[in-house]
């Protein structure tokens, strides 16, 4: 449940188009519990259910498939497109370039800069997201064995970690690029500046929801995910290491702002 | 009648996706195909079963039959069987049954009934290729929900719409259907033109190797290479796309045709020069910050958000904090997925040991035919014939605690596998109390074993 509950938070706060991507781990759980009592039933019997969630299951993961391999696509393409933007940016505007204008350079850098912070974020969000509904099968399939004494996690964990959702390694890369093209677009960062924002990092709130909000939820969530689990086992994820985890829960998240 | 032909197709929708998407012993598709067949003989008959030559032998004893050599006992609930259930359970259709099966797999919707539909009649044509009827429908389906996401995403940008539904429309769906069905050859397979086959798994890992080419390599352990209509775009790939746009004159004037032909790809379809083509041109002309929906929703948000954060700290003070955080999200993410590979990789090293050992053991006091049975077969729950307590050694594992005395794999004639299961049990809680079922039990075994 603490699981669900988690899950549930996280779509909450997820990009409005990703809401229904994520894992139907409620409905799984029901025929998880279906399971128990169908073993009595003898006309809709354990093995309907079986298949039933192993239908589920495996719909689920095509339904991540598409979606994970579309964000990545259009990642692919922005990826490129910012790095055109910049270079035109750069070669226009700037001090070389044909029309050099130090206010439309400054304004246009500024617009690059915030652009390509957030797509940062975008697909970190979507490494998260490929993540999370990972942890949910994991998690389902686990309860699925324990329950019906079946061997279906093992297999299917295999089959799940060869899926190309789960397979992050481009978005990651593209990360981490963009992570690259970010500290060549940003003013190297002085002094002075250092010592004031850490004074002001201290009691930062976050409002309203963007990749901001959804990265930092995320965080907190994974944290709390792998906070210790009840049914530790061979299986399951050590608690997590966040090096600067005071500074993540420095930002208090308010609750969400309706979107009209 | 209609009822149960709609139950027995999505049912064999259902049966599609479960063992096609698993590792399959070949014994396994010898029953697909036997399905397939049936299938196809079931549909000109428009749902009356008995039809086919093989319903006599499956339809007789629910569990064992002597057409399904990898069943096994009814009381193991293991995974094979349950498979093979499903086949069992696709004919034997009474009626409460098929309604019963029917309402539930409604959920499905009509996307997957008419899929269904539209592709048994191509099964008849199909050659006897195992794989190919029972994943067309899914590949079938998840392409068209590919493509029907791809439409959906236009017009969100355009309309700011957030329905992310795909389209159950039938119209759209048939039409879809004839183009898609002539799309074959996607990529480089030894088999005919009827094998349109997918199995998402192999597909894509070999996708990654040659940087967004198709390749032909083939599924070990299935007889036909499957086909993947999805496909996966990498930065290589892009660039040659941006190449062929380029000396086509920009995006606006290059069209999807020329554009495939300059890139000259092999497996790639003019579907998918279009979508990405929609794409790049969306991108191109609606600048980063109103880009897509997600984006747009941000923008306006981003000024909320922004409001207390970056007065007192300046913008870009906080767009470095901004990436600060999001940097620590994916170095988490990245050492928790390491982690997990990790950890299975573990667990199936443990699987694999505890089956050696487990055969060493059947080689030391087994009866000859069950000796022979593991030294066969390579994957769980695959191994032995239905006379057996049959249970393989992962299943064993799991289901130690709830059984009492039964020996691993074999019935506990010997005495000192019996022996050994059932002072291995005792061990078991003693061993690991932290650590799971399935280390804990090869652990503690293997020490018995070495005394």
């Amino acid at each position: 449940m603490k699981f669900g509950k988690r899950l549930k938070q996280q779509i909450e706060e997820s990009l409005p188009a990703w809401r229904d991507k994520f894992l139907s781990y409620k409905e799984l759980k029901k025929l998880v519990r279906l399971i128990s009592s169908a073993e009595s039933c003898v006309e809709y019997g354990k093995a309907d259910v079986e298949a039933e969630f192993v239908h589920l299951l495996n719909n689920e993961i095509d339904k991540f498939n598409v979606f994970f391999m579309e964000q990545e696509e259009d990642f692919i393409i922005r990826h490129k497109e910012l790095q055109q933007r910049i270079k035109r940016v750069i070669e226009t505007w700037g001090p070389n370039g044909t029309k050099p204008s130090e206010a439309e350079y400054k304004d246009e850098m500024a617009k690059i800069r915030k652009d390509i912070v957030n797509f940062h974020g975008e697909m970190v969000l979507l490494v998260n997201y490929s993540n999370i509904n990972y942890t949910g099968l994991a998690k389902i399939l686990k309860k699925y064995d324990k329950r019906t004494g079946g061997l279906l996690r093992l297999p299917f964990i295999q089959k799940v970690l060869q899926q190309p959702f789960f397979i992050t390694d481009l978005v990651s890369k593209l990360v981490k690029e963009c992570e690259n093209t970010i500290d060549e677009v940003f003013p190297v960062e002085q002094e002075d500046e250092e010592e004031i924002v850490k004074e002001q990092r201290e009691a930062i709130t976050v409002a309203g929801k963007g990749i901001f909000r959804n990265t930092v939820a995320a965080l907190l969530s994974m944290q709390e995910i792998r906070r210790g689990s009840s049914t530790y086992g061979h299986f399951s994820l050590p608690p997590m290491d966040l090096p600067d985890s005071d500074l993540i829960h420095s930002f208090q998240l308010n609750s969400p702002i309706p979107i009209v | 009648m209609p009822s149960s032909f709609l139950a027995l197709t999505s049912f064999k929708d259902k049966y599609s996706t479960s063992p096609s998407s698993f590792q399959v012993s070949s014994g396994r598709e010898v029953m697909e195909n036997s399905v397939s067949l049936q299938e196809s003989s079931l549909a000109p008959s428009n749902g009356t079963l008995g039809n086919s030559s093989l319903s006599p032998s499956i339809v007789t004893d629910h569990m064992c039959a002597s057409a399904l050599p990898h069943v096994q006992h009814s009381h193991n609930p293991a995974f094979i069987s349950q498979s093979s259930r499903d086949l069992a359970s696709l004919l034997p259709l009474d009626a409460s049954f098929s309604q019963s099966t029917a309402s539930l797999i409604h959920t499905q919707g009509n996307k997957d009934v008419s899929w269904s539909l539209d592709r048994l009649q191509m099964f008849l044509d199909l050659p006897e290729n195992t794989p190919a009827p029972n994943q067309l429908v899914e590949s079938s389906t998840s392409v068209l929900a590919s493509e029907d996401h791809n439409k959906k995403t236009n017009w969100q940008e355009w309309a700011d719409d957030l329905i992310n539904v795909v389209d159950p429309d039938w119209s759209k769906i048939l039409d879809n259907t004839n183009v898609l069905n002539p799309r074959v050859e996607m990529y480089q397979l030894p088999k005919p033109s009827g094998d349109i086959s997918k199995q998402q798994p192999q597909f894509h890992q070999n996708q990654l190797v040659p940087h967004g080419e198709f390749s032909s390599h083939a599924y070990p352990s299935s007889t036909a290479p499957p086909t993947k209509p999805r496909m996966r775009w990498t930065p290589e790939l892009h660039e040659a796309f941006l190449e062929a746009v380029n000396q086509l004159g920009g995006s606006e004037r290059a069209t999807p045709k020329g554009i495939l032909k300059l890139m000259n790809v092999e497996g790639l379809t003019i579907y998918h020069v279009k979508s990405h083509l929609q794409k790049y041109r969306t991108a191109r002309y609606m600048p980063e910050t109103s880009e897509g929906t997600s984006e747009k929703r941000i923008t306006s948000i981003e000024e909320m958000k922004s409001i207390d954060l970056k007065t007192s700290i300046g913008i870009t003070e906080a767009l470095r904090l901004q990436v600060e955080v999001q940097k620590q999200l994916h170095e988490q993410l990245e050492i928790q997925r390491n982690l997990q590979l990790r950890i299975e990789e573990q667990g199936r090293y443990l699987q694999m040991m505890f089956e050696k050992q487990k055969k060493v053991e059947d080689e030391k006091g087994g009866a000859p035919s069950s000796a022979s049975d593991d030294l066969l077969a390579p994957l769980p729950g695959s191994k032995h014939p239905p006379c057996n307590n049959g249970k393989s050694d992962s299943e064993a594992l799991e289901q130690d605690h709830s059984r009492t005395g039964i020996g691993p794999g074999n019935a506990g004639t010997n005495e000192d596998k019996s022996s050994s299961g059932v002072s291995t049990k005792q061990k078991m809680p003693e061993t690991e109390s932290t650590v799971h079922d399935e280390s804990g039990f090869s652990v503690s075994k293997r020490a018995r074993t070495e005394k």
